[in-house]
Formats: structure tokens, sequence, C-alpha cells
């Protein structure tokens, strides 16, 4: 795989297993967390936030900052495959991601 | 140094580099693909392919998450480094010149390996304050230092080059 970056089609497919599924999550929404990275170039982190999230320059400029004076950013947020799937694509592109529960 | 990323239109890019940078870039990506391919639990490929969930609670998560998508990040990375080394294959020399047409996408591979070579440099030379690209001679890392300024002088040109649409 290339960088699909922006495409939802390549994603890989999380398969829940039935034991999971008895497990009963809240219904808590999830938050994706860019971390500060003392190699990535300022320039790059906005261009990723940019072509993978479809914000404006003015937005990802924004937090990549916040990510370089904070030392770090919710970028995205929903339920948790999507927070997985986003998750994915910035360790794709060399971003250093977690996800938590919003809370 | 003389490097350029020049857009040409919507779906190409022309790269000319120094005959001595090219030979610097080729020698590369092998290295990376080495790191890569080792399944070895060291710092670089923590910080290449790092934990997806940091609480404790969500441990099970995150070994889900990595028995389900690291394959699949080894295998982007090493698509964008197949790309790299069959471009620079690929181009043209002259005397002091070599230039190659990129499209698009293979572009958008190249900043992926500049970037990830770039991480990987950080991480062997212990870099932890934000690197601004300045290099004391005097120390011992300084000709990788020197690498690791150069890979980024050259990923910020193919950044400006890619956002001129």
């Amino acid at each position: 795989m290339r960088h699909h970056w922006g495409m939802s089609t390549t994603a890989p497919v999380r398969e829940r297993t039935e034991e999971e599924e008895q497990v009963v999550e809240p219904d808590v929404p999830w938050v994706v967390i860019v971390w500060n990275d003392p190699v990535n170039l300022m320039s790059y982190v906005v261009y990723v936030l940019q072509k993978l999230f479809g914000y404006s320059r003015e937005k990802a400029t924004k937090l990549m900052l916040d990510v370089h004076h904070r030392g770090k950013a919710v970028v995205s947020s929903g339920p948790r495959e999507k927070a997985e799937f986003d998750v994915y694509r910035l360790h794709d592109a060399g971003l250093w991601a977690t996800m938590q529960k919003d809370r | 140094m003389a490097a350029t990323f020049k857009r040409l239109g919507r779906d190409r890019v022309r790269v000319r580099l120094g005959l001595d940078e090219v030979a610097v870039l080729r020698g590369l990506p092998e290295q990376l693909r080495a790191v890569l391919t080792e399944t070895a639990d060291d710092p670089v490929n923590r910080r290449l392919f790092p934990p997806a969930y940091l609480e404790p609670e969500d441990a099970e998560s995150d070994a889900e998450y990595r028995r389900l998508m690291h394959d699949e990040l080894v295998q982007g990375k090493l698509a964008n480094l197949e790309v790299v080394t069959d471009t620079l294959a690929r181009g043209s020399s002259t005397v002091r010149r070599w230039t190659v047409d990129l499209t698009g996408e293979e572009a958008t591979a190249w900043l992926g390996v500049l970037n990830d070579l770039r991480l990987a440099l950080g991480v062997r030379l212990e870099i932890t304050e934000d690197f601004d690209g300045q290099v004391d001679d005097a120390d011992p890392r300084a000709p990788a230092m020197h690498l690791l300024s150069y890979l980024g002088w050259l990923e910020e040109h193919l950044l400006e080059a890619l956002s001129s649409a």
C-alpha cells in the first residue's frame, strides 16, 4: 500500500470478535491526539493535517502550533472506529498520534 | 547544494539534484528497508510504529491495533521506498546534474520516505529538543546531523512544490 492519504477505501477493516461485542462500551466519543515531536517539520505537520482531514491551511496551522507550543493537540474525534482509522493514517504519515476516550 | 523540486502542472514534479546528492540518496533506502524489516523492538521501530492507545485500560486494544495494522504500515513504507529506489534509478544525468520527473503519487512517496528517514535518524541521534538544522561541527554526531539537516531542507522544498498547486 502506498500513501493513500484521504482515501477511506483503503481502510483495513477492523473485525470485532463476539467477545468484544458482548462488552458494553459506554457511548463516549474518542479523541485523536498528535504529540510534539522534535524532528517532524512544522510545514510537514500542516501538510498532513490538511491532506488527511481536509482542514483549511489556517486550521491546520493552528493545530500544528498547539502541538508545537503545548506539546499536543486534539486533531479529530468521533466513534472509536473513526478515531482508530485516523490514528492509523497519522501513523502512516509518520506523526506521533494516540487516541483515548474523551472525558 | 542546488537541489530543486519544481511543480510542472497538476501531476508532475521535476527533481533536479547534483550528482553528489543523488549518490547520497541512493545509499539511504536500503538502510531504512533494513530497519523496517527488522522485527526488533528498538527505539526506531517504536517511533515509526508508535502505540495507538496510551491508557493502561486500553492495553488490549493497543495489542489488537498492532496486530491488525503493523504490517499494513510496514508495507506502506516499503512501497514508498520502492518508488524512491525506482525513480532514483530512472533519472537521467548530465555532467553535473541529475533530473527525474515524478508523478504526484511518486512525489508523495518521496515525501514519506524523506520523513521516515529523518524520523529514524532523529531517534538514532537521540534528538530530543526541536532541531533547527544548525549543526555544531565539534559534535561527534555532526556528519549525521548534517545529513538530517540536508534531508529536512529537501523535504521543505518538496513540500513547497507540492503545496504550490
